[in-house]
């Protein structure tokens, strides 16, 4: 099997960044047949096809969607999220980077079945080029009168800005991000059952329709093709194609689209074959559970990823070969999330840094066997505790490298220096 | 109000029914089920709660069939909104297990200081950990280190170590006070409560945030390592820095007062203090408190015992009585007395010297009672909402005052109106006041100093013209003349006049209405028709039609603790106990009958008379009670020239102040610490306040004996045996203050303003005359 391209149709084509080519490979052709349609119409076309939230969490869109009030007694907001902070991850911004516009008309077209004037982009701040690319495409969107007042002549108003980031992984989380974007710290909101859903009260208390890059880029082809179309791909509850990020131990690292469903080995094959032996894969970026190679022979969707004991996630497909210590790997994980913790809550600001201590301690050499049943109690403690997902995203995957690895731990703290590396040391010599 | 839908929910197996949508913390109180927390306080708001996850359960809900679904992950249960059929587990093993790990986190970066720390043996993270905690920690890394004990104002230190992150404090500050102060710096393990970088703590209520912090990371300057809880004992009282009555625990060793506690009274302060009743009672430990009489004696003063004391001054009054008549007597003082003391002062006057004489106002505004337009037309004497309905108005209109440092605890009633409840707030002051940054985007009137009249003389006429006025009640002939006396006032002249723009004067009427809450400070009470004034406001009141209202009025913010009492007691030239005038001859024979002596029936001179009086020479004996005059008098020019001229000068405070340096007897009397009694605040509501400990001295007495033994040595005997016994008196005399006894005055006090206005208009005659 090979790529299946529905995102990178035409990414490839030249120019495809301005609005003519896009124009002459069929852009903005979607949002014309989204106005001539029904609001629900439009919503019930996203319900057809399936499509799943491409952020890492898989929840239906077509939910969203249609959560959002339909009247106007309140503005309704649209949030796309393009702060694409897990690690492994580079879809978005190559999204963003080479096929602008075809984001652009997915948030008008969500904008359009949720009755939202204003949409945002929340960008991180790292991602300077693709906000320059986003600005001028946006800028030639309002030119051509695909935004702003009266879309079109259909009546319709909307308006997209673009919010950059400052640097922090928690803003992608949607509810630190509706809090970054109306201006306070960083940090997440209550959610429900504590608070209403943000399709009901999310950025000033208003409905807030909140999807990734990813999720949004798909409408386009939706509306055009008809959501049967999109459902008729991929499996029957992952449809249509998700993009990996590979990179790692691969020969040709980088972003390819794939059927939902594709076997994992393909995309390793795709990707140009892993370079050395496959140690293990983590498959959706940097917090889902590692899947040592012996589990590899799964398919990429959303359930047999599960079943596997990991996840879809983002599409972060990290590759490692048997040159990875896993101690050190995940050391450098553990102190990603203890660097990013917004520090709101007590297990994710204080079991992280613990954790970082403590893997500090047995790479330093000054390990104790009781650590690794430490590190997996700490897990426990963390995980389901925290105000959000980053507590639990900073546990899973220390725990799975326990569970799959657990010789490497007690073999560093036995002697002090890594496995791999005696190992690779020894056959050096 | 809508009755409140109920819900059935279950708590460990125990059903209930509780408000929909309660937090499942509160409502597990109600069945006396414990749940830990840190971070949770019901004055807070919830969005920014649920960040110490030690309040988790597990929650579920009852499907149709019978079954509980619980959800996958534990709850916070201090943000978890109860809803039917919503199943709760607060002990299970899991739930046990997730509090020992987050105390564990909590610990392991919080030094193990307890003994050296002020908030051991009260402290919520100790006891929690005893109760839920684990009993070892298997943290073995190096602790996070920073500054320790760094101050950040002169009362407050912060101690980062001790830091537990709860955010109550910066919620505080930016929830309840407004000012903002605080905040977190970084993220992560690296978070940090600061100030603005590190500049000064200013908020005029950081006292609160000591309270708050359910550790010892903020800490008062003041009571720092002077007590430990165990050693202390607790009194309530009532604060005396200000008008409104705040509830307080004094802590204290013996003889020593050691700190001041916010008490919980939802009427009043609800648990709030301000820095100035946190911080501003440290008085009473003065090394410079008098400690017994001093008599002047060539020109210095010395040591006397209270028998040559009383005997001096008791003949030095006999001597002016029959020499130059009583009314060569007069008294200045009360605002700072108690009631009880109050109602003692005037009768001492009144009846042991035989002179109206007295008086307890030190402001510019020293009315005759007759003409209080407040008591004449809406019925009350100062305050017609009480605080804790200022909460539920839909504006609030502030008028001449520095609402934050006159009224702490007003304001933050008016703040609250605004930031729970939406209200609208107007703020008229001449210069920027540090209230209205208090509030996101009030409605500001900036005018010119002294044009206060012509201002509400421009609303009146703007309310008119809008035809929202409330009219249907009022006798036309005065309607028509209060439109004609407004006439003239057109948004034009007015904001020339005023310097405030028409378009704001525009913008003020919107907002005025059923339910504007009028606060009026310093600038009306002393402005120089303060009656012209009032009476214009009161216009404004009733055409609002918030005459009579429970969240609309007008109120006039009193500036002392007890300001409202000494007038309810009759501390006033021309007032008899209850706001009885002196020409009201039944209501002088009812008092009379029950004193059973004849009362002076001409009416006294008021603080500016008795001065001017003092200063001409014609003041034989000027009796000053717990009154700076020297000082703290609106024209200090004059009371000084008067204490000089005075024949004979009696001091009664607890310290030589500068008032005292002219006085030829000096009585030092016990602080509020010392002594019993009972205040009436600014909304006229009655509070008890209880004695802590002796007085350093036990030739220091409560100004309450003073008075009784004065009146002995005066021949007058006035038989006294308690302030509980005075106040039983007092119910008698003065009909609101019938259920103040202290056998049946309710812990939250007892409201003795009777709501009832008569919907007179008055032309706006006086206030015109201000233009």
């Amino acid at each position: 099997m090979a790529e299946l391209k529905v995102l990178f149709k035409d990414i490839d084509v030249p120019g495809i960044q301005t609005l003519e080519v896009y124009e002459q490979h069929g852009g903005y052709s979607a949002l014309r047949k989204a106005l001539g349609m029904t609001r629900q119409q439009v919503i019930d076309e996203v319900k057809a096809s399936g499509l799943r939230g491409r952020g890492g969490a898989g929840f239906p869109a077509w939910i969203k969607w249609n959560g959002i009030p339909k009247d106007e007694s309140q503005p309704h907001y649209v949030q796309c999220n393009a702060d694409e902070g897990e690690p492994g991850t580079f879809k978005d911004r190559e999204l963003m980077m080479r096929h602008p516009h075809q984001l652009i008309e997915g948030i008008i077209i969500a904008g359009y079945a949720t009755l939202s004037k204003v949409g945002y982009i929340y960008i991180r701040g790292e991602y300077t080029e693709p906000a320059r690319v986003m600005r001028r495409a946006i800028d030639e969107a309002y030119r051509a009168g695909y935004l702003g007042k009266n879309i079109l002549g259909s009546g319709v108003d909307f308006d997209l800005y673009i919010h950059m980031g400052a640097g922090s992984y928690e803003c992608g989380e949607e509810s630190a991000m509706m809090s970054s974007i109306m201006g306070e710290r960083g940090q997440p909101r209550l959610k429900f059952p504590h608070a209403p859903l943000p399709t009901i009260a999310g950025l000033w208390n208003c409905p807030t329709l909140i999807n990734n890059v990813e999720t949004l880029s798909c409408v386009p082809a939706i509306i055009r093709n008809g959501g049967a179309w999109y459902a008729s791909m991929g499996t029957e509850k992952s449809t249509g194609t998700k993009i990996f990020s590979v990179s790692g131990h691969v020969n040709k690292p980088g972003n390819y689209e794939v059927e939902m469903g594709t076997p994992l080995m393909e995309l390793l094959e795709l990707a140009g074959g892993v370079k050395g032996k496959l140690k293990a894969v983590i498959p959706g970026g940097s917090s889902v559970p590692i899947l040592p190679a012996e589990k590899c022979d799964v398919n990429l969707d959303y359930e047999s990823l599960q079943a596997a004991g990991t996840m879809l996630g983002s599409g972060g497909f990290m590759v490692l070969n048997d040159t990875v210590c896993i101690v050190r790997f995940m050391r450098r994980t553990a102190a990603f999330y203890a660097h990013e913790s917004c520090g709101k809550c007590t297990p994710c600001r204080e079991g992280t840094r613990w954790m970082v201590k403590i893997f500090d301690r047995i790479l330093a050499g000054g390990g104790r066997m009781e650590d690794i049943d430490l590190l997996l109690d700490i897990c426990d403690q963390i995980d389901g505790r925290s105000y959000c997902a980053l507590g639990d995203a900073a546990a899973w995957p220390i725990r799975a490298s326990i569970k799959h690895y657990r010789h490497e731990y007690e073999y560093f703290i036995k002697h002090g220096h890594s496995m791999v590396e005696a190992q690779r040391y020894s056959a050096a010599v | 109000m809508a009755e409140q839908e109920l819900v059935t929910i279950e708590i460990n197996g125990i059903e209930l029914q509780v408000p929909k949508g309660e937090m499942i913390i509160e409502s597990a109180k109600r069945i006396g089920v414990d749940i830990p927390f840190f971070c949770y306080h019901p004055r807070l708001g919830k969005e920014q709660a649920a960040n110490c996850r030690m309040c988790l359960v597990e929650a579920g809900t009852k499907q149709p069939d019978g079954s509980v679904r619980m959800m996958p992950k534990p709850q916070t249960s201090c943000t978890l909104p109860a809803s039917q059929g919503m199943v709760i587990f607060t002990d299970t093993v899991a739930i046990q297990k997730a509090r020992r790990g987050i105390l564990e986190f909590l610990l392991i970066n919080h030094p193990l200081d307890c003994p050296i720390c002020d908030r051991g043996g009260e402290c919520p993270l100790q006891n929690n950990t005893l109760f839920y905690g684990p009993a070892v920690s298997r943290f073995v890394e190096e602790k996070r280190h920073l500054p320790k004990a760094f101050p950040i104002s002169d009362y407050v230190v912060l101690d980062r170590e001790r830091c537990i992150h709860c955010a109550r404090c910066t919620r505080f500050s930016q929830e309840i006070s407004g000012d903002a102060q605080l905040d977190f710096l970084k993220r992560g393990a690296d978070t940090m409560v600061s100030t603005f970088y590190d500049t000064e703590f200013t908020s005029r209520f950081s006292g609160n945030t000591i309270e708050l912090c359910p550790v010892g990371a903020l800490t008062s300057r003041v009571y720092r390592f002077r007590a430990r809880p165990w050693d202390m004992k607790s009194q309530k009282s009532i604060c005396t820095r200000c008008s409104n009555g705040c509830n307080i625990w004094l802590d204290y060793r013996p003889n020593r007062l050691v700190r001041v506690l916010g008490r919980e009274n939802e009427a009043v302060n609800e648990e709030w203090t301000c820095d100035k009743g946190k911080f501003g009672h440290e008085y009473v430990n003065s090394d410079r408190r008098l400690l017994s009489p001093l008599i002047r004696k060539d020109g210095r003063f010395v040591t006397a015992s209270w028998v040559e004391a009383y005997q001096l001054i008791a003949s030095r009054i006999r001597q002016a009585v029959e020499q130059h008549g009583a009314k060569s007597v007069g008294a200045i003082g009360g605002a700072h007395l108690s009631n009880e003391e109050a109602y003692l002062l005037q009768k001492l006057m009144r009846v042991a010297v035989g002179t109206n004489n007295i008086d307890h106002r030190l402001e510019r505004i020293q009315l005759p009672l007759a003409d209080n337009p407040l008591l004449k037309r809406l019925g009350v004497p100062y305050a017609q909402n009480a605080i804790a309905d200022i909460e539920k108005a839909k504006s609030v209109f502030i008028l001449g005052s520095e609402l934050v440092d006159e009224q702490p605890i007003v304001f933050l009633r008016a703040r609250k109106a605004w930031y729970r409840r939406g209200a609208k707030v107007l703020i008229a002051y001449p210069e920027v006041t540090e209230t209205e940054l208090r509030f996101e985007e009030p409605l500001v009137l900036r005018y010119r100093e002294g044009t206060e009249a012509t201002l509400v003389n421009g609303l009146l006429h703007l309310l008119l013209a809008s035809g929202k006025a409330v009219t249907d009640r009022l006798p036309s002939e005065e309607f028509q003349a209060l439109q004609e006396s407004v006439r003239s006032y057109t948004p034009q002249q007015v904001a020339e006049v005023t310097g405030i723009s028409e378009q704001h004067l525009q913008e003020a009427i919107e907002w005025l209405g059923e339910g504007t809450v009028i606060l009026c400070g310093n600038k009306v009470r002393n402005h120089p028709d303060h009656a012209g004034l009032v009476h214009l406001l009161v216009n404004l009141t009733i055409l609002t039609g918030n005459a009579a209202r429970d969240n609309g009025g007008l109120n006039i913010l009193l500036p002392e603790v007890n300001s409202h009492g000494a007038a309810d007691m009759g501390v006033l030239p021309d007032g008899l106990p209850g706001h009885a005038t002196i020409g009201d001859a039944e209501a002088r024979r009812r008092i009379e009958r029950m004193w059973e002596v004849g009362l002076p029936w001409e009416p006294g001179l008021n603080t500016h008379a008795m001065l001017e009086a003092a200063a001409r020479g014609q003041m034989q004996v000027l009796y000053i009670v717990g009154e700076d005059v020297a000082q703290k008098y609106h024209d200090p020019e004059l009371a000084q020239r008067a204490l000089e001229n005075a024949g004979f000068v009696v001091v009664q405070d607890l310290f030589l102040t500068e008032t005292a340096q002219y006085a030829d007897v000096v009585l030092p009397a016990a602080s509020v610490a010392e002594k019993e009694g009972t205040f009436t605040n600014t909304e006229g509501r009655v509070q008890r306040f209880w004695k802590a400990f002796n007085s350093p001295s036990p030739e220091v007495k409560p100004d309450l004996n003073i008075f009784a033994e004065l009146a002995v040595y005066l021949g007058k005997p006035i038989p006294v045996f308690s302030a509980e016994q005075v106040m039983e008196e007092i119910a008698k005399v003065v009909p609101a203050y019938a259920s103040c006894c202290y056998e049946v005055l309710p812990a939250e006090g007892c409201r003795v303003v009777q709501n009832e206005a008569r919907l007179r208009l008055t032309p706006a005659a006086e206030g015109a005359a201000v233009l």
